[in-house]
């Protein structure tokens, strides 16, 4: 007896995003990054092929970071220092597009400046030939404050500009638009409300094929539960064709990680716990195959071993097993 | 090749014009003014006019129905002349009764076959007593009822005793020819009938009887006040439930009773808030308030508790039970209502925390009790209550809208009343809005449908995007940044009564958003959760103090009603005082009130998120999910391209 | 498949005689259409429905139960493929694995410390649930590696080889508990089938591909063996995900009875801890019932434990943040105290807002399970009761320099009684909406 599938029809694929250009087109890139384009829930392969793999994004900061675990800046450096050599050195490590995301302010606690963000920006560019996102501090003032010029400045690069708010999207919209380039939506955990966000940004005239949505995801034991039911809604709303989660999903788990008491400190913590080191980087190891197993299409990390582990596991996840 | 054509409007000269022209231009030049609320831009269907010989070409047939053009109808705004011709204006204000539901309180049809003496449990009877002499030395009480007996067959009367105290001198003062108001028992077969009055002379027979029907709503109180001998209503009256002053919702409410220190302050400003309203509609049908003789009141479980006085904590916390639910029948003195005192106080049954008497009474008063249609009934107030079903089955819930759509809890909301906003248009090229006041003269503020309107023309002129943030990057002096964020002026100052701008703000948006995503998630899990698509419901009856003035078109471009063809709705107005008022009128109706209380099943929204994720779905313009309101889309879209 | 309350309603007698102990019919058929009722209450229904209704009765995955001294797993029963859509219910029970051809005293100590190992997650400790002891040699070593564990622990085992003569010396020392044994091929099903009913044991059954597997299960089923448990042979992520979604689409949305069975991985045949790790993690989110693993680190499984409570949380209550105080834009002591609901959706506003203000502060976020202000203060569920002993408990006072609290405008209400509450303390009342925070902020700076 042969057993039949069970394949299910779906309508609607994920949209397909190119991120960043080359000489060819415009950039400077060295290759250019697509994402999206599924046509099944992650992995399915005995459906169909996964098109485009899951992308792996490492985040930088325009200035040494001064709330980022004590492992982060060990295991980065002195390139901590140089957003230009932070740059290089996540490309080494093995990423496929940079985050580079801008500070508040600078070390010595003045406003940051659209100077230094642009500064920032160019330094990456030139540092490293992979596609670059731009997030700004998350205050939609000085986002749009610093965004804007480096948006400018980095026109034809087809960069992502974040992040995009229901409240605050406009400006990132009209530049994005202005300068060729992508911008990312987020929206609190909730499928209406990535929806609604996606929908006020295409109204904006963005075309879809410009457009990333982060659901906000949770990290593990922080609510990444809401965050995986969330992307897995959002997927099987696309498939059945809704054009407006189509967007591929791109999550932030570095960030969420990362700010969890479990990662950040190796101090007053329970024994129970064991090792700082492996325990942190589990933690956003786990978090990153969770969500990829929901759907994710850009996967932003901070630490390089999270990086190498998550890879292999999408190396294999990508290739159609042999069913025997 | 430029030409010029002759058009002939009704019986006006004839005018030219060159082709391209719009018959609005020609209009003008012929000296009639057509209505054109939304400026020219085929929007609005007010210009509509009727090609009676002669072809014009139509530019935009949005507003028109295939029927409408057959019979040769025409936007004015949106017809190019293209060769003579002649044509109609029909009268403007029959046009505006095709968009607005104007079913104004001011006719209330008697229910059909209403008979006073077969239905009526309040009956005023003359009697001629034979005197007492020394020969029939019957006491006058026993006297009265056996003159009562025999002249209206009424076996069993009490009386009270300051009646006792007056009906010696009251009979002989009418020298044995008295009148007496009694309460019979039709409804309560073992009870006995209750003399309310005795008037020492006959009446008129075109005296009325007065009773009135009360409707308790968390923000506004409603009152009818009904002749009972031919069941007319002569005076209705409204206005905010003063109990508002300590909180605008039924848990406030409840908070502030449940303190020992404010114990019957609520019952209190109530039973002020009613005996104002029952002032006031006797003033206007020159009536007094002690010669009204019956009361039905229908209002939530929270506001019937409140009058009765009854602790209403249990409502509010997890189970949310009522002290009570069947009705009850109460003395207008125990109450402190400025009715006769001895007059019955009819309090309609309830079915649940959150469904009370006014949903039972709507029931009956809109009719889904006794349809075969599936029907979704919706009662909008402060809280959105509904019912789905048909005459046997009917299931119901309930949400908490806010007071958004009776005026409340917006900067600037006012009642439906003189002053009000009630219509908007906006004109999508200049952000211009174009008003439409209750009573003509000068606005004072913005009425639950003047706010629906006002939304979803903001939203089609592109002044709001679909999540409610208004676009304060508008060039135009009506948009600007006020203390909430963006906010839209709607009347500046000097257009007003008070002097004072209205205005519209980011607030005040989102709480409108609150309430319309909550009544339409309400209807959404109750269709889903028995399994009734919302596409095959046959009718959608509309109650509530909004409802007598909502235009259907704009509260489905909000997403507030489901995209359903317009003449699946109707308006009923206030189903619930209607309901008390059938009650009032018929006791049988007040059984049948009984009735439907046992039947309706409640459904607790808050047992899982399914409601929660409708409410999210629902928070946008339209609605997040587009294709459910696809002529708002289609809309939007000529309106952008427009 | 799921049938809905109208269509319920429509087979029911429609009397609301209320003998079934609801109101009326239709809350009766919305009840049975949420499965939270038996039809059995209602005693006046035909045998036509009950017909009708039964069919869709059935558990999609049946119910596996370990059981040992004081312990006990269960396993299966799922309903649906995405945990959104209902819930996932029962929580895949986490084995490590043990060698019989290890020392028995390494094996105790090893099990002893595995067994005694337990994390708190949000109040709960988090535990493994037992141990997979694997077969490598003859019966008696078998026997003696499962004294050496039971000398180490009291929980459920699971017995793997391929030999019933051996496993069954390693059950002889199991009496009276319900093991998980494994594994029953094509070629030694029957014997399997055998010991396992003699020992009243679940039996993992396994073949070379998912065609022959479904063969197999139901000739075990009428052998007199109903409590199996699927073994896909997954040996990487890409088949993991493929088989365990074929097993349980099958089983579910095909309703296909030899796949009706829960599933289990063998994450640590990885061979390289952070790959074990890696796999085990898939094996939570794709529909593994039981995961044997073989590394033992508290820093990496107190991760999978964690995730095991995530997944299998009910995503029917609403989405909450832990309550705390959240620290935002990096406060000093004078920084204002703000507080709210621990309501996602609110904290996500009010937090968000404050953050781009650009102020810093301080957020309580309360406990009020789950709700938003309006509708937790309804409930009674943040009252100044609430409130103040939040601010007691997540230590408010410590972190400041200054005693006042700002409330959401819409509970303006409690103010007077959060000042009883927390005496010495200045309440001041925020602005109603979270938009309006930080032109508040701004102001009271």
């Amino acid at each position: 007896m042969a057993l039949e599938l069970p394949k299910d029809k779906w309508s609607g694929s994920v949209q397909e995003v190119v991120i960043g250009a080359t000489a060819a087109d415009g950039g400077t890139r060295t290759a250019a990054v697509t994402v999206g384009g599924e046509t099944t829930m992650p992995f399915v392969h005995f459906e169909a092929e996964t098109p485009n793999r899951p992308v792996l994004a490492l985040e930088i900061k325009d200035f040494r970071p001064n709330d980022w675990s004590t492992l982060l800046l060990d295991v980065w450096g002195e390139a901590t220092n140089d957003p230009g050599a932070w740059a290089k050195a996540a490309e080494e490590a093995g990423a496929d597009l940079l985050l580079l995301s801008l500070s508040l302010t600078d070390p010595e606690g003045n406003p940051n400046t659209p100077e230094a963000a642009v500064k920032a920006a160019k330094a990456v560019l030139e540092g490293s030939g992979l596609p670059l996102m731009v997030y700004g501090p998350g205050q939609a003032e000085v986002d749009n404050e610093l965004l804007v010029p480096v948006a400018n400045a980095c026109q034809g690069e087809r960069i992502v500009l974040g992040i995009c708010e229901d409240k605050n999207y406009r400006t990132l919209v009209a530049t994005a638009m202005a300068n060729g380039h992508l911008v990312v939506g987020r929206a609190p955990m909730d499928v209406n409300l990535s929806k609604q966000l996606n929908i006020l940004i295409k109204d904006a005239g963005l075309p879809l094929d410009r457009v990333l949505m982060d659901p906000t995801t949770g990290a593990l034991g922080y609510g990444i539960e809401y965050g995986f039911s969330v992307m897995e809604r959002l997927r099987l709303a696309a498939l059945r064709g809704d054009a407006m989660t189509q967007s591929p999903m791109s999550v932030n788990v570095g960030f969420e990680t990362w700010k969890t008491k479990e990662s950040k400190v190796g101090d007053d913590v329970p024994e129970t716990w064991g090792d700082w080191e492996e325990r942190a980087i589990s933690w956003e190891t786990i978090t990153a195959i969770t969500l990829i197993e929901a759907g994710a299409d850009i996967v932003i990390l901070r630490h390089p071993e999270s990086l190498k582990r998550v890879r292999a596991a999408i190396d294999n996840l990508i290739t159609a097993p042999e069913l025997s | 090749m430029t030409s010029t054509h002759k058009v002939t409007f009704d019986n006006a000269a004839p005018v030219e014009v060159p082709t391209g022209a719009t018959l609005t231009e020609a209009a003008a030049l012929a000296g009639i003014v057509l209505n054109q609320p939304c400026g020219g831009q085929g929007r609005c269907g007010r210009c509509v006019v009727k090609v009676q010989q002669g072809e014009i070409r139509r530019r935009s047939t949005l507003r028109l129905s295939e029927g409408d053009i057959g019979q040769g109808y025409a936007l004015a705004c949106q017809a190019v002349v293209e060769g003579d011709v002649s044509i109609h204006v029909p009268p403007q204000e029959k046009l505006e009764r095709r968009l607005v539901t104007d079913l104004t309180a001011s006719s209330v049809a008697i229910p059909d076959g209403y008979c006073y003496a077969e239905h009526q449990t309040v009956q005023r009877i003359p009697l001629r007593i034979d005197p007492p002499s020394m020969e029939d030395q019957t006491d006058d009480w026993s006297r009265l009822q056996r003159s009562l007996r025999q002249t209206a067959g009424i076996d069993k009367i009490s009386i009270s005793l300051p009646m006792l105290r007056k009906i010696g001198q009251i009979l002989r003062d009418g020298d044995w020819e008295v009148t007496a108001i009694v309460e019979k028992s039709q409804s309560r077969e073992t009870d006995s009938a209750r003399l309310l009055d005795l008037f020492p002379i006959h009446f008129p027979k075109e005296k009325p009887l007065w009773g009135v029907a009360i409707d308790i709503g968390t923000t506004t109180v409603s009152v009818w006040l009904t002749n009972l001998i031919t069941g007319q209503v002569l005076a209705q009256t409204a206005e905010y439930n003063q109990q508002i002053q300590h909180g605008e919702d039924v848990i406030s409410r409840i908070i502030y009773d449940s303190k020992e220190h404010n114990e019957g302050v609520l019952q209190k400003l109530v039973i002020e808030t009613i005996n104002k309203l029952i002032e006031r509609a006797c003033q206007r049908a020159k009536a007094k308030p002690e010669e009204i003789y019956k009361a039905v009141v229908v209002g939530n479980s929270i506001m019937l508790h409140l009058l009765l006085n009854i602790p209403a904590a249990t409502i509010r916390t997890s189970p949310f039970i009522n002290v009570f639910n069947e009705s009850q029948h109460i003395l207008a003195r125990e109450l402190d209502l400025t009715l006769h005192p001895e007059a019955p106080v009819e309090v309609l049954p309830t079915v649940a925390s959150y469904v009370g008497a006014d949903i039972t009474a709507g029931a009956l008063s809109s009719g889904i009790a006794d349809t075969e249609k599936t029907t979704l009934f919706l009662d909008v107030g402060t809280n959105g209550e509904m019912v789905l079903g048909n005459k046997d089955w009917m299931v119901t819930c309930a949400c908490s809208a806010g007071p958004a759509f009776e005026g409340a809890g917006v900067v600037d909301g006012m009642r439906a009343t003189k002053g009000a906003i009630e219509e908007v248009w906006i004109n999508a090229d200049t952000y211009e809005p174009n008003i439409r006041v209750i009573g003509g003269g000068k606005p004072r503020g913005l009425c639950g449908s003047g706010l629906i309107a006002l939304l979803a023309e903001l939203f089609l002129a592109g002044v709001v995007d679909k999540s409610g943030n208004i676009n304060t990057t508008l060039n135009t002096p009506r948009v600007r940044t006020g203390a909430h964020e963006g906010e839209y002026v709607v009347a500046f100052a000097a257009e007003t009564s008070h002097g004072k701008d209205i205005v519209i703000t980011h607030v005040d948006i989102d709480n409108l958003l609150r309430a319309k995503a909550a009544i339409f998630a309400g209807y959404v899990v109750l269709a889903e959760g028995v399994g009734v698509p919302l596409n095959t419901l046959e009718q959608v009856l509309i109650g509530g103090s909004f409802g007598q003035y909502i235009n259907v078109e704009k509260a489905i471009e909000i997403g507030l009603l489901p995209d359903l063809p317009w003449e699946n709705f109707h308006f009923l107005g206030n189903t619930a005082v209607r309901g008390a008022y059938y009650a009032l009128l018929n006791w049988q109706s007040k059984q049948r009130v009984n009735e439907i209380a046992g039947k309706m099943t409640y459904i607790e929204l808050s047992a899982d998120n399914a409601f929660y994720d409708a409410f999210m779905s629902a928070l946008f313009l339209p609605h997040t999910d587009l294709s459910l309101f696809p002529t708002v889309v289609k809309l939007k879209e000529q309106n952008q391209q427009g | 498949m799921a049938i809905s309350g109208i269509e319920i309603y429509k087979m029911l007698p429609k009397t609301n005689c209320k003998d079934c102990g609801f109101p009326t019919c239709m809350a009766f058929a919305l009840k049975l259409a949420a499965k939270q009722v038996e039809l059995s209450a209602c005693p006046h229904v035909s045998e036509e429905a009950k017909a009708q209704l039964a069919a869709s009765s059935e558990p999609p995955v049946r119910l596996i139960t370990l059981e040992s001294d004081g312990h006990k797993l269960e396993v299966g029963n799922e309903v649906v493929l995405f945990r959104h859509e209902k819930t996932f219910y029962n929580k895949p029970g986490f084995f490590f694995l043990v060698k019989d051809s290890e020392e028995p005293a390494a094996i105790t100590a090893r099990v002893k410390e595995i067994d005694a190992f337990a994390v708190n997650y949000v109040g709960i400790d988090l535990t493994v649930d037992g141990f997979a002891v694997k077969s490598e040699g003859e019966g008696a070593a078998l026997a003696a590696a499962v004294e050496a564990v039971r000398a180490g622990t009291k929980r459920p085992l699971i017995l793997i080889g391929d030999d019933p003569q051996v496993l069954s010396a390693g059950l002889g020392k199991l009496d009276g508990e319900k093991t998980l044994i494994a594994t029953a091929t094509p070629e030694n099903w029957e014997a399997m089938t055998d010991l396992a009913v003699a020992h009243k044991a679940s039996l993992v059954v396994t073949a070379g591909s998912l065609d022959e597997l479904a063969e197999l299960t139901p000739k075990i089923k009428e052998k007199g063996l109903p409590n199996l448990v699927l073994d896909p042979q997954v040996s990487n992520f890409n088949d993991g995900v493929v088989k365990n979604t074929i097993l349980r689409r099958m089983a579910l949305a095909k309703n296909f009875r030899p796949f009706g069975f829960p599933i289990i991985a063998y994450p640590y045949k990885a061979g390289v801890p952070e790959v074990e790790i890696a796999l085990a993690t898939q094996a939570i989110t794709k529909y593994a019932g039981f995961i044997v693993l073989e590394n033992f680190a508290p820093e990496t499984f107190y991760g999978l434990l964690v995730l095991r409570e995530n997944i299998y949380t009910d995503p029917q209550k609403p989405i909450q943040v832990q309550p705390g105080v959240y620290e935002i834009n990096q406060p000093s002591p004078e920084a204002p105290v703000m507080v709210t609901t621990n309501f996602s959706i609110t904290y996500f506003s009010v937090a968000n807002e404050i953050e781009s203000s650009g102020l810093p502060g301080f957020l309580l976020v309360a406990d009020a399970e789950g709700m938003s202000v309006l509708t937790a203060w309804a409930a009674g569920n943040f009252d100044a009761e609430q409130i103040a002993k939040d601010v007691k408990r997540f230590g408010v006072e410590e972190k400041i320099s200054h005693k006042s609290i700002i409330l959401p405008g819409h509970v303006a209400v409690l103010s007077g009684e959060l000042e009883e509450e927390l005496p010495g303390w200045e309440i001041k009342v925020g602005p109603r909406e979270a938009v309006d925070l930080p032109a508040y902020l701004k102001q009271v700076a």
